[in-house]
């Protein structure tokens, strides 16, 4: 799937989050979005998956402008906290995943992509007795059942500590090289041990540059 | 006491009509019970419930009125009162997405100010009390057949659609990414929920609703590890609840609706008591170990 973002500007109220931003991702490419808190990041996010109605600037999806675009099923999503789930309720994490695929996934599938992920002994277990890093995981496995050609991960190693980290990128990686076109939001402090091929820096004061790995800067937008 | 209970229970037609209306409603209230707990919409079974009672106090107004056609029956335009409550908190939800409850307290509202003034106007106050707190010892046949149907309703959503009533109950966000049409799915929940809550107004009145629907579940979440072990413990207690209420309305001659929501009461208190209890002598023993 191509991704063109032309201009794209976005404002909670007044306040402007995003100023003029334009790119292009092509099928396989795996952009990692870096910036500090209140960069703007997670709103971009929110942008490409339609959450944010962008007034300003276009969205295209293979030429399909977003406020027409009806394939969601095509992207996973995995968001930062999952504010909107609710943990408190008891589900385990094969009932979780039964729930979430829209084809006709067998309980052998689902349990070869729980092993992919390490969590393999977890399926039986309650969603809330989980820790931060297994719940990550088990919603990648979740966004993966239908087979995205798109999987956007905002901050996914938040909660995961520095030895499982490796480990989960990895993970990320094994997915790019099956052809699926990768967005992670991280911090800085991960930049060195990913295998991006384009990099979004996003910066307070509303700049931005979009570089692809090994070319030079291709794009300074103020 | 308990035998004669037992006797009467099979030899009075009251008592069976009960016995049989109970079991239905035990299992359709914690099954609906479960999806408006995850949602977070504990009251909403409340506010429909008023809503509900605009419905039946308008079509005491126009029995009064002399119009009888399709209304002599208050619990169907209650039915259809639901259903429209239901769709105008979907409708205010959405004009108040990050203060959903707000909703709730404007739909209950114009509900309670309806009921009153049409109650008024239909000059029958005096069956205010009924529909308050219902009574499921003098429910009819032809309510038993109401229920059943229902129930068929339900179970047909269910089969058709649960999976993805479930997946909009837990994440409303990302089901869009299992295409799922959230906006048709939570029409559909919320016109299954309206046509239960009228339904079990008859027996639980108003006022008791909610208790019928959550506490079960409420209790079963203290037990539950998965969401179909959650489900079934909550239909348990609530087929307890039915059983041993009619029990202690029978035996006591207190209002059915109140007893079968005191029972529910009790056995949240003790299952969350018990719970109390085995947690601290688990950490104790851990103590032990370390």
């Amino acid at each position: 799937m191509q991704i063109n973002i032309n201009n794209l500007s976005f404002a909670y109220g007044t306040k402007t989050i995003i100023s003029n931003l334009s790119l292009t991702l092509n099928s396989g490419d795996y952009l990692v979005i870096r910036g500090k808190n209140g960069s703007g990041k997670s709103t971009f996010i929110k942008c490409l998956l339609g959450f944010n109605q962008v007034k300003s600037g276009m969205i295209f999806y293979d030429k399909v402008d977003i406020t027409g675009f009806k394939s969601w099923t095509r992207f996973g999503y995995v968001s930062q906290s999952f504010d909107d789930f609710n943990y408190e309720f008891p589900i385990t994490v094969g009932e979780l995943l039964s729930i979430s695929s829209i084809k006709k996934t067998t309980e052998s599938e689902r349990l070869r992509l729980l092993e992919k992920m390490g969590i393999f002994d977890i399926v039986n277990q309650n969603i809330n007795s989980l820790s931060g890093g297994q719940l990550q995981r088990v919603f990648i496995v979740r966004a993966m059942l239908n087979t995205p050609e798109v999987l956007i991960l905002d901050e996914p190693t938040a909660s995961i500590d520095k030895q499982n980290k490796e480990f989960f990128y990895n993970t990320i990686d094994d997915l790019h090289k099956l052809g699926i076109t990768i967005i992670l939001i991280t911090h800085n402090d991960d930049i060195e041990i990913l295998n991006y091929t384009h990099l979004l820096s996003m910066y307070s004061d509303l700049t931005t540059s979009f570089e692809e790995r090994g070319v030079e800067l291709t794009e300074g937008v103020l | 006491m308990f035998l004669s209970f037992i006797t009467d229970l099979f030899q009075q037609d009251f008592m069976l009509r009960a016995l049989i209306a109970g079991i239905m409603l035990g299992v359709l209230a914690p099954l609906l019970g479960t999806f408006v707990v995850v949602r977070r919409l504990s009251f909403i079974a409340d506010t429909l419930g008023h809503f509900s009672l605009v419905g039946i106090a308008v079509s005491l107004f126009l029995t009064s009125l002399g119009v009888t056609i399709f209304f002599e029956k208050p619990l169907y335009l209650g039915i259809i009162f639901s259903v429209i409550g239901g769709l105008l908190i979907e409708l205010f939800r959405r004009s108040y997405n990050n203060f959903q409850e707000i909703s709730m307290v404007i739909v209950i509202s114009l509900g309670a100010a309806l009921s009153a003034i049409f109650f008024s106007l239909s000059k029958k106050t005096g069956s205010l009390y009924n529909y308050l707190f219902g009574s499921i010892l003098t429910v009819t046949n032809y309510y038993i057949i109401l229920i059943l149907i229902t129930a068929v309703i339900v179970a047909v959503l269910f089969i058709l659609f649960g999976k993805q009533i479930l997946a909009v109950s837990f994440d409303e966000s990302s089901a869009k990414f299992l295409g799922i049409n959230v906006n048709l799915f939570q029409i559909i929940f919320i016109i299954m929920l309206s046509i239960v809550v009228s339904v079990l107004l008859e027996s639980a009145g108003v006022l008791l609703i909610s208790s019928m629907m959550v506490i079960p579940v409420a209790a079963g979440m203290k037990l539950g590890w998965s969401y179909k072990s959650t489900l079934i413990i909550s239909i348990v207690f609530s087929e307890l609840s039915v059983f041993f209420g009619l029990w202690l309305a029978y035996s006591l001659r207190i209002p059915s609706g109140a007893a079968i929501v005191s029972i529910n009461i009790v056995i949240l208190l003790v299952v969350a008591i018990i719970k109390k209890i085995v947690l601290k002598q688990r950490i104790s023993k851990l103590d032990k170990i370390q």
